[in-house]
């Protein structure tokens, strides 16, 4: 039925890229039309029944200013914005002022001011974590032995944070901060929120108010809290990174194993066949891993692209990266960054600490914001959801691969008897489109403008910004938590035929699923993504 | 493209080690210096002749880091044959080992077949491994054994070929019931019984995905 929809439709929009291609639909769609369609030249060839939601054009730097009062604060509550976003994704040179609002860093109701005081916290927030890095590797690179029993974090059940950062003692500036519980509908620059819970998945269903009541976990971590001397911060707060290694005179409590020691209630009993990988294992697959990171962001951030040697270097000398001789200079400075951001993430997230994947989430974001500090907030933004991929019990995999595989059933049952055929129902074949989020199948370019998307509908969840004020405005697909399994199951229906017709095991499926890299088209895909949204989002939420 | 026997293998061992680019210079004959590391598993596919019979090899490649092991274990099986692979440059990954010994026993069948690989054999001025070691742990845990390097190729063809040998001797000697196939092996059309008569040659090879 969708396949014969398409092909009829495709004889009248062949010729032409522009809105009135679409003109037999627009009755239908009016209310899509307040705005004149004019997709990018290089989208016009693909033809969908959904053709007139092409590629808006992507945000402009004037219309990204235009948003603002003059206190710097976005009209509507970015209402507009996220519109604007979401329809088009946003101009490769406004991206490192906008994705710290699509990403929660800053709330879409502050003011410049505002936005100026939560830099610098960030920032100090950030340089505390590098700090206590630092001082780990240390540690690890004296070969004390200690280190492993002492930073082993395990993977109970039961949520783990580093009580640290989020001290009642060490806060001071805003808001976020004083409430590590903050209300998913009021986004309170929510980059410091502790990350949440799954909200959707049934074992974890509390949000982070909740987590205290539920068996939380509490660290012993007097290092990084009230107790550390605000001397030494303010003294070292502002220094690059390269200039801080391992200063003897930062020692004093958190050089004591003692006190970074990281325990966990193991109430829930972590399952016997998984062992826990403990901090130090983390430090060294991190370093393994940065150096052998995707360089294609390399044309997209000139300005990183030609590093200097000597700066690329000393940011590796800095981290401890190990192994780089046959880099370039700005793979190896790309490898360090990595690295250092990792970290701190496996820190300030050690129910999480670090997963394989994590670097593809993180290396555009890199590309992208030339601040360390900015980039590791907008990674936490990002892994606020993200980081369910990488639970060791694998809840957030098997949540989503099941969505995936109901839109599959709901919309096209045929498809769904044959994957059933094949005992490949369960959609484990798109694995890796759910863990990196089409990182490996997409471009940089079309990864990014796919996230952008992504980003700007959960930014409006955050806000508050219910379907009823989408409705109203002009997109009938309403904004979804998981547009990206929407996106997955299109591409998958957009297959259906093959896999019907050509495949006869799940093995052949995957290997078809791997190596669709380079034949897809990102707005193909949103736009068959947000046709399953209009249809199927009741039964599906 | 027919063949008489299909071996599936999975290819294991701690990240970093080497286990994709094995793959590649045995399906592709070429060297990737860096390699996307692999998230969840990968595939790969080739032709090789033992006994003048066409047996096509496929490949599951997996990811190292323990926060996949559960999906790779849903690999071990339906394998029958399996590389275990560690660099000898970093002392861990031969430590670790034993865990992944440990993990295939129990996932996979009794009779996989099981190669250790020592990978890197072209860093040997990095070597934290002696030869000798991966020897006498392949000794202990009834492995066969050899030093491998994917940049150079050495000894990948015969990894993954003599593994191949020794399931068909297997297959010869009656260890397996052929017809099913959750040991890994599938009998194509042009195999049994007797000899498949056309095809031959040396490890004629079939592309990267060959299906």
């Amino acid at each position: 039925m969708k396949a014969l929809r398409r092909s009829h439709t495709s004889n009248s929009s062949s010729s032409s890229p522009s809105s009135s291609s679409t003109m037999s639909s627009w009755i239908h769609l009016r209310s899509l039309l307040i705005v004149a369609s004019s997709p990018v030249p290089d989208r016009g060839s693909l033809k969908s029944p959904w053709s007139r939601r092409k590629r808006k054009r992507a945000l402009t730097r004037h219309q990204w200013y235009s948003f603002f009062t003059p206190e710097g604060k976005l009209r509507d509550g970015g209402l507009k914005f996220l519109k604007k976003v979401r329809s088009g994704g946003v101009d490769p040179s406004i991206r490192a002022e906008v994705w710290p609002f699509l990403l929660g860093v800053y709330n879409l109701n502050s003011s410049r001011a505002e936005r100026n005081a939560v830099r610098q916290q960030k920032r100090k927030e950030y340089e505390k974590l590098r700090r206590r890095c630092r001082r780990l590797l240390k540690l690890s690179n004296e070969g004390d032995k200690e280190l492993k029993e002492i930073v082993q974090v395990s993977y109970a059940e039961s949520p783990i944070f580093i009580e640290g950062h989020e001290s009642p003692g060490s806060e001071d500036v805003f808001s976020a901060r004083e409430s590590p519980s903050v209300d998913r509908g009021s986004p309170v620059d929510g980059g410091t929120e502790q990350p949440s819970r799954d909200e959707t998945s049934a074992s974890n269903s509390c949000n982070v108010e909740e987590e205290d009541k539920s068996g939380i976990t509490h660290v012993n971590d007097a290092s990084a809290g009230e107790t550390e001397s605000s001397d030494t911060e303010s003294s070292t707060e502002d220094e690059p990174e390269s200039d801080l290694m391992y200063s003897a005179a930062e020692g004093n409590m958190e050089t004591d194993p003692k006190y970074i020691k990281i325990t966990s209630i193991k109430g829930d009993n972590p399952k016997s066949s998984r062992t826990a990988e403990d901090y130090a294992t983390w430090q060294r697959i991190i370093r393994l891993d940065a150096i052998r990171a995707n360089v294609e962001w390399v044309i997209y951030s000139p300005a990183q692209a030609l590093v200097s040697e000597d700066k690329a270097l000393k940011s590796a000398v800095a981290v401890g990266l190990k192994d780089y001789d046959h880099l370039e200079p700005c793979r190896i400075y790309h490898a360090a960054r990595l690295v250092a951001i990792l970290e701190a993430y496996a820190l300030y997230d050690p129910e999480i600490g670090y997963c394989q994947g994590m670097s593809d989430l993180l290396s555009p974001i890199l590309a992208v914001m030339e601040e360390d500090y900015e980039a590791f907030w907008c990674f936490v933004g990002f892994m606020r959801k993200a980081r369910h991929n990488f639970r060791l019990d694998e809840v957030g995999i098997r949540r989503q691969l099941n969505i995936v595989s109901k839109i599959i059933k709901s919309k096209d049952l045929h498809l769904f008897r044959h994957l059933e055929k094949l005992q490949a129902e369960d959609c484990f074949f798109v694995y890796r489109m759910v863990v990196v989020l089409f990182r490996r199948e997409l471009t940089f370019e079309q990864t990014v403008c796919l996230w952008e998307v992504m980003w700007a509908d959960q930014a409006a969840i955050r806000a508050g910004i219910g379907k009823s004020a989408w409705g109203r405005i002009r997109l009938r697909a309403p904004p979804t938590e998981d547009l990206l399994l929407y996106a997955i199951a299109a591409c998958v229906l957009q297959r259906r035929k093959l896999i019907i017709e050509t495949y006869s095991s799940m093995d052949e499926i995957i290997r078809a699923c791997n190596n669709m890299a380079g034949q897809l088209d990102v707005w193909k895909l949103l736009d068959d993504a947000h046709d399953l949204v209009v249809t199927l989002h009741d039964k599906i939420e | 493209m027919s063949y008489a026997y299909l071996f599936k293998y999975i290819i294991i061992g701690d990240t970093g080690v080497g286990k994709s680019c094995l793959l590649l210079q045995f399906t592709d004959k070429r060297f990737q210096p860096v390699h996307d590391l692999t998230i969840g598993v990968e595939f790969g596919a080739r032709m090789i002749t033992i006994d003048n019979k066409p047996i096509k090899l496929q490949i599951w490649d997996t990811a190292g880091q323990e926060s996949f092991r559960s999906i790779t274990r849903s690999y071990y099986r339906g394998a029958a044959g399996a590389l275990l692979v560690y660099d000898i440059t970093r002392r861990e990954t031969f430590n670790h080992l034993a865990n992944w010994l440990e993990d295939a026993r129990q996932h996979a069948n009794a009779n996989m077949t099981i190669m250790l690989i020592g990978n890197k054999c072209d860093l040997s001025h990095r070597r934290a491994v002696s030869t000798e070691e991966g020897e006498q742990f392949a000794k202990e845990h009834g492995l066969v054994f050899m030093e491998a390097s994917a940049k150079t190729a050495q000894n990948v063809e015969e990894a993954f070929i003599s593994t191949a040998a020794t399931i068909y001797k297997k297959i010869q000697d009656g260890v397996f019931d052929v017809s099913n196939e959750s040991y890994g092996i599938k009998v194509g059309y042009g195999g049994i019984p007797g000899p498949s008569g056309g095809r031959d040659g040396t490890s004629s090879q079939a592309g990267g995905c060959c299906s």
